[in-house]
């Protein structure tokens, strides 16, 4: 079976520290895929070797059958890999579309000359990049925002836009950085909806890092396990629920924490 | 290779001076994470501190015999180090402090502004504080006294000045070669030594001459006089005249002793002396007062994580401010002892200042910026390039140091013994 | 949904090709310079014509330091360095130009071919600099902001140092025939390069400011700028979305060079000599502050500003000792209260429309 997204025994280690190891998270077409974990488990990390913020030390990234690992950022993203960021990376200056529309920048071609001349070309690039983003805002009910400073926007409105940008990219899989991340239960619902919309829409493969177990077993239909860098379990929601170790290793690092709880009854 | 150990030593007493300002744009990075532009306009506030302070006493004193009481130097230090201190702090409080949250960008700016500001308000010539003698002239049959010229003014004015000699700049290690009674040649300006006297190929010798001299009202003092002597390499029998400057007569040096003394190949002055042994203690002090102490240990937690610091219960202004105060303190030290190796000291706003300034903190970065290790070895390994290079090919020493900083950060981006800072994604 | 290339294909050509917006600037620059040029003279004395040169060539000097400081970011501080560059090499070609074509400098008969000198040397003086800002750009991608900042600064100290050990200037037509090249390279070292003829008059600055400004503003409103822009604002998220930082960075750096390098090409040829000390920190200093000043970012704001800082010592010709003193306050008291300058990242024109955002991808005409 090929896959979409086929990371095979990444791993890297910060001077000493194993920060993720023998990592493998295989992601078909059209999934949605948890990627969980305790606090310092090595997700954030994980996102950081596949997107070539880091590059894995032992292992390969394949995207679509291209090999990624060892490419830098802006060329994975060209591959058609974008993501979300844990804490909101906007640019915060620009307007909601400036942030849309540099997200279809890797789609164009950007020649200096005919920036400068304002040709034929580079207008009508400049027009469709407005339109897609415009098309974009609407799905995501963020269009009457568009002139707006992305700074100045509720956080929940960021946390979307930060999505309508990486879509802007045109990606083939989308990777989401805990985007339920200090929203309310009726924003994690309407998001839970928009991550599912967004799949069935633009039939992509998503990959999410979530610490609120009720969205990822809602909404994953595959979920990887991590902790201390390592993986603990795979498989379907149920399966990694009743998997004695995910318990434990929630359960032993965070006592009581947030998410065990969640754990138990989701 | 004499000129090699003499630019050694001189590399010694420079490269200190560059570590001690060096250190204060380390530590202010270190809590701060930004770049203090205006440290090197401290620095050369405290110069010019030193300088006004000094002639004011100096002219208040005002001694005919132009000796330098020791405690016009504390003086002078102390006024320096406190103008400095109280400067540093009025900079973090009211121009950093009300922007620690801003953009780093607003912060750098900030800090030019700062330096601008000092730099410029510095070149002002302002009320005089010291004057020389009283001018007077007869006009029209009438006296006229005028006020004597300016001698130090606060704001310093936009000329150069020249420190006064506070420490004679005596070279320790000097030997004495032999020592008798000295006579005065037939011809003026020769002596005649009661030795024989041997002199080598390529050394400088002098005499020390004590002898008394007559003050006006008839009474005697006993002066000591040095005096250079011109003699060519060999050996000279007693009797034998040598020419020596400045030139005495006979009479003059009548039943006067002398102590012949041969200039070291290397010369090491009390200077360079003390400006090392005073940096030295000085970086010593302060790595005990990070390492050792409960504020050294709260400066570290802060440049550790600043937020968490204030949650562990650290005055987190209070040690900022002490932080900068302190790098004022020891910029104000290097200003005290840096004229009194080089005493021409250039108006506030001249561009030497401004490169001495860049290159103290070239040290920092190169030494790794934040760690006060790496700034001392920064400061003696960018005197170092600059004096050598220098004396391969003095036009260009300027260049030797940015190349130098150029290619470190390029192979060390966080320098020679800095850590690794990743930004978190 | 569609891609960006299908909506691209559904425009069509007729739409999108729109000659006001391609021409008119263009047309607009040169009235503007002709009207500087000829409008001037019956308002003011020579004295304040100079001045307008004066404020032309620091404005050119501004815009273009504002696509590296200001739109990507990066804290440039040598750009004294690129105009140096411009400007002697720019002087060069003219003052030694003349001496091989013409055999005397400065000869009124032989005026419109310096002025073509003048031209060629304003573009090989641009290019040089560009070539040094591509060298500058380099490092860029590995260090940020404070790092950057010294190396920068120590560029310009560089270019200094090596413009002062220049050899002395030849004056004699027959031994510059004889060895151009080396003779090229006499800029008189730390005396100064003198006898460059005055051949930038308003007309040209004006052409050149115009076209400067209308340039940079087509950069900050295209995608290339919203590329620049981001890295300003998040490098991470920009990379992460596609953005190819080394090729953005060094792009800003020789725009900005190559536009630093007109304006001192420009600036050594409006009578003033140009000397190493061009190259040091001081002058780059008094860039930056009018990019400051007007906000970091904004091509009218950098305009205003430089215009507001060429006038002011000559409107507080009695306070020089303070008019430093009090630039340095500006920039103090302008952090605190108003950090990103007159008009931070926005326009002039942006101002009237509230407090609404630029106008985005409206192939813009300024």
């Amino acid at each position: 079976m090929s896959f979409l997204l086929d990371a095979q025994g990444i791993g890297i280690t910060f001077g000493g520290l194993k920060a993720v190891q023998d990592l493998t998270v295989q992601l078909p077409a059209g999934v949605l895929y948890g990627l969980i974990g305790p606090n310092g488990a090595g997700k954030t990390t994980a996102f950081n070797l596949i997107t070539g913020v880091y590059t894995p030390q032992t292992g390969s990234v394949k995207l679509a059958g291209q090999t990624i690992n060892g490419l830098r950022p802006h060329q994975i993203a060209k591959a058609g890999l974008s993501r979300t960021f844990q804490n909101i990376r906007l640019f915060g200056e620009l307007s909601v579309l400036e942030n849309v529309m540099l997200g279809s920048h890797v789609r164009g071609t950007h020649r200096l000359l005919a920036t400068l001349l304002r040709t034929p070309g580079f207008v009508a690039q400049e027009e469709a990049m407005k339109r897609r983003a415009m098309e974009l805002l609407a799905i995501f009910d963020l269009a009457r925002m568009a002139d707006e400073q992305a700074k100045n926007l509720p956080y929940g409105d960021q946390r979307r836009l930060e999505i309508c940008r990486a879509l802007a990219t045109e990606p083939k899989v989308l990777l989401l950085d805990e985007p339920a991340a200090g929203m309310n239960p009726s924003e994690k619902k309407s998001l839970s909806n928009t991550i599912r919309e967004i799949r069935d829409r633009f039939g992509l493969a998503v990959l999410l890092i979530e610490h609120d177990m009720g969205l990822v077993m809602e909404i994953c239909e595959q979920i990887t396990v991590l902790d201390h860098g390592q993986v603990i379990s795979v498989g379907t929601p149920k399966q990694v629920q009743a998997d004695p170790k995910v318990i434990e290793a929630y359960l032993g690092v965070e006592g009581s924490g947030e998410p065990s709880g969640e754990v138990s009854h989701a | 290779m004499d000129e090699f150990f003499q630019i050694l030593i001189a590399t010694v007493a420079v490269g200190s001076l560059y570590a001690l300002i060096a250190l204060g744009y380390t530590l202010v990075y270190g809590v701060l994470k930004f770049i203090n532009f205006a440290h090197s306009d401290v620095f050369v506030l405290g110069a010019w501190t030193s300088f006004t302070v000094s002639v004011v006493v100096l002219n208040k004193i005002a001694d005919p015999s132009g000796v330098t009481p020791w405690w016009v130097v504390v003086v002078a230090f102390l006024s320096a180090v406190t103008v400095c201190g109280v400067v540093g702090y009025c900079i973090e409080r009211f121009a950093y402090r009300p922007l620690r949250k801003a953009p780093r960008l607003n912060v750098l700016i900030t800090a030019i502004g700062v330096s601008l500001l000092l730099q410029n308000v510095g070149q002002i010539t302002g009320p005089a504080v010291a004057r020389g003698p009283e001018k007077t002239s007869i006009k029209d049959g009438q006296t006229v006294t005028q006020a004597g010229d300016p001698l130090a003014t606060v704001p310093f004015g936009a000329s150069p000045k020249s420190m006064p000699k506070l420490i004679e700049n005596v070279v320790l290690n000097e030997s004495v070669m032999q020592s008798g009674n000295l006579a005065g040649g037939a011809m003026r300006g020769t002596v005649v030594f009661d030795k024989p006297v041997t002199f080598s190929e390529g050394r400088q010798y002098r005499l020390d001459v004590t002898r008394t001299v007559a003050n006006a009202d008839g009474t005697t003092r006993v002066v000591v006089e040095k005096l250079n002597l011109d003699a060519e390499p060999g050996t000279f029998e007693p009797g034998t005249e040598i020419r020596t400057t400045p030139r005495r007569t006979a009479a003059e040096l009548q039943g006067s002793t002398y102590e012949l003394i041969r200039s070291p190949r290397v010369p090491i002055g009390l200077i360079e002396v003390i400006i090392v042994v005073v940096s030295l203690s000085l970086m010593v002090g302060l790595q005990l007062l990070i390492f050792r102490t409960k504020l050294g240990s709260a400066m570290r937690a802060l440049s550790h994580n600043i937020e968490t610091a204030a949650l562990m219960g650290v005055n987190t202004n209070f040690v900022i401010s002490f932080t900068f105060v302190l790098g004022a303190v020891l910029a104000a030290s290097a200003a005290f002892l840096y004229p009194m190796k080089y005493p021409g000291l250039n108006q506030t706003a001249h561009g030497i200042w401004v490169l001495l300034g860049l290159k103290a903190f070239v040290a920092a970065v190169v030494g790794g910026i934040g760690n006060v290790r790496g700034a001392v070895l920064g400061g003696f390994l960018i005197a170092a390039i600059e004096l050598f290079g220098g004396w391969a090919y003095a036009p260009l020493k300027d260049v030797y140091v940015f190349a130098l900083l150029i290619a470190v950060l390029l192979y060390r981006p966080n320098g020679l013994l800095g850590r690794a800072v990743t930004e978190k994604v | 949904m569609k891609t960006l290339a299908q909506h691209i294909s559904e425009i069509s050509p007729a739409r999108a090709f729109r000659p006001v917006a391609v021409f008119v600037p263009w047309v607009v620059c040169v009235l503007l310079a002709l009207a500087v040029h000829f409008v001037s003279p019956l308002l003011v004395n020579e004295y304040w014509e100079s001045v307008l040169q004066r404020m032309g060539v620091f404005i050119v000097a501004a815009v273009s330091l504002n696509i590296v400081n200001g739109f990507t970011g990066q804290f440039s501080m040598g750009h004294a360095g690129f105009m140096a560059i411009g400007g002697y090499i720019g002087a060069g070609v003219t003052y030694y130009g003349s001496l091989i074509l013409h055999g005397s400098v400065g000869d009124p008969n032989f005026a419109v071919q310096g002025t073509l000198l003048m031209l060629a040397g304003l573009v090989a003086g641009a290019c040089t600099a560009a070539g040094a800002g591509y060298l500058v750009g380099l490092p860029s991608l590995r260090l940020r902001g404070d790092y950057l900042a010294i190396v920068t600064l120590g560029f310009g100290e560089i270019i200094r140092v090596l413009l002062e050990l220049t050899p002395k200037q030849v004056s004699d037509a027959a031994a510059v025939k004889a060895s151009p090249i080396v003779s090229f390279f006499g800029f008189n070292g730390a005396t100064g390069f003198a006898g460059t003829p005055a051949y930038a008059n308003l007309f040209w600055i004006w052409l050149f400011v115009a076209i400067t400004c209308v340039i940079a503003y087509r950069m900050k409103t295209s995608s290339s700028g919203r590329a620049f822009l981001s890295i300003r604002e998040d490098e991470i998220a920009a990379r992460a979305m596609g953005v190819d930082l080394t090729k953005y960075k060094v792009r800003a750096f020789v725009l900005a060079a190559f536009f630093g390098g007109v304006a001192g090409a420009l600036y050594s040829h409006t009578g003033v000599n140009p000397s190493p000390t061009d190259a040091g920190f001081q002058r780059s200093f008094d860039i930056i502050i009018m990019v400051v000043l007007g906000g970091l970012g904004s091509v009218s704001g950098s305009v205003l500003a430089a215009m507001i800082l060429v006038l002011m010592p000559e409107l507080l010709r009695d306070l020089q000792q303070y008019r430093l003193v009090l630039y340095a306050l500006l920039l103090i008291v302008m952090m605190l209260v108003r950090p990103k300058g007159l008009f931070g990242v926005k326009e002039i024109w942006d101002l009237s429309r509230g407090d609404r955002k630029q106008p985005v991808g409206k192939g813009g005409t300024p």
